[in-house]
């Protein structure tokens, strides 16, 4: 990073002196992530057709939605450059989404069971 | 250096005065409709799964298998391709991702000429991934699926040679081997991909407005590039959003 652009962002936002700027991290991330997020598509794929009947079928799921997680981190964290933000942001963003939608997952698996039964 | 570092170093965070998430207004706003989004598609995911987990026990109309029902693929018609389609739509849109953070990433330098070529490859790339969608909805529809309509309920003998299937065979199914199955599972289908869609398709919409500021270089002459992050933020939420879409609906 120059010191001129140091000198712009001292890194902290106060409105009459702040000029904004697109993130940047460098490329050399940026494409070691589409690596990754590449390479966990390809998992999806493999597990799909490979995976033996003799192991449950809610493993199989459970793979794909930790998988899916996984690539979820890379795209916010990475792409998104949340990794890089100050962790109350962080923290504002992943907090409610963990309680909401842990939330959401269990009242409804606990609904769906009870549909069933109708 | 300057005054404000002083500043930041001394008083703490939420003294006022600053922002304690130290992001521009426009940047933080972007982020808290984004986290109200997620909200809104993972409410759409989580009443897809408990209609699909209420039919786990349904003998008589029971949810179908995803890789009998998204089994196709352009110009290989009857024959079973399941997962390749929507693998190669998974593929285009993180494309499209990369190259938007390309994008954001010559506009920290500046460079006008980069953040265009990057911006208007990020449009091709959603108008792919639409285009991919419609081709795949008019599939769906043409098999006799709508809102309230399903008809990939299979008769026994039928699913049976359903379940036969591997990679690459042929499908011959006869018009008796279809009978009504879940309703919701069409309709979900059509609420969830369209609400998908819908993002993709304004995205495209924003990309191209922000797009075409560039080239006549409005954000030159503002003195940076924010704008392009604030859509690149929403472009990777989509994609995002994607990721579970295709994990709940073509995966599982």
């Amino acid at each position: 990073m120059s010191t001129q652009q140091t000198s712009q962002n001292t890194g902290e936002y106060i409105p009459e002196t702040y000029i904004p700027t697109a993130e940047s991290h460098g490329t050399k991330e940026l494409m070691k992530t589409f690596w990754i997020l590449l390479g966990i598509t390809i998992l999806d794929f493999i597990i799909y057709f490979s995976w033996p009947h003799s192991i449950p079928m809610m493993a199989r799921n459970i793979t794909f939605i930790a998988l899916g997680v996984i690539k979820a981190y890379f795209i916010i964290g990475t792409f998104m450059h949340l990794k890089h933000e100050r962790s109350f942001l962080i923290g504002m963003l992943i907090i409610p989404a963990i309680v909401l939608l842990g939330m959401l997952i269990f009242v409804f698996l606990h609904e769906g069971n009870a549909l069933s039964n109708y | 250096m300057s005054s404000h570092t002083t500043i930041a170093e001394t008083q703490p965070q939420w003294a006022g005065g600053r922002s304690p998430f130290n992001v521009s207004y426009g940047k933080l706003m972007m982020w808290i409709f984004l986290l109200s989004d997620a909200f809104t598609f993972s409410s759409l995911l989580a009443g897809y799964g408990a209609i699909r987990f209420s039919y786990s026990t349904d003998l008589f109309t029971p949810w179908p298998d995803p890789s009998l029902v998204f089994n196709h693929f352009p110009l290989a018609h009857g024959i079973h391709l399941p997962l390749l389609f929507v693998s190669l739509m998974t593929l285009i849109l993180i494309l499209s991702s990369v190259t938007m953070v390309l994008a954001v990433e010559a506009g920290a330098r500046k460079d006008k000429k980069t953040v265009g070529i990057y911006m208007l490859l990020t449009i091709v790339g959603g108008a792919m991934f639409l285009g991919c969608q419609a081709w795949e909805w008019s599939q769906f529809i043409g098999e006799g699926a709508t809102l309230s309509e399903n008809l990939f309920g299979f008769t026994p003998s039928a699913a049976e040679h359903a379940h036969q299937l591997s990679l690459g065979d042929k499908v011959h199914w006869i018009a008796a081997d279809r009978v009504p199955g879940p309703v919701p599972f069409a309709s979900l289908f059509f609420i969830v991909t369209g609400f998908h869609g819908f993002h993709v398709l304004s995205g495209v919409v924003f990309l191209i407005i922000i797009y075409i500021n560039v080239i006549f270089g409005t954000y030159e002459r503002r003195g940076h590039y924010e704008m392009v992050e604030k859509v690149g933020l929403y472009w990777h939420f989509v994609d995002l959003v994607w990721v579970f879409v295709f994990t709940f609906y073509y995966l599982i």
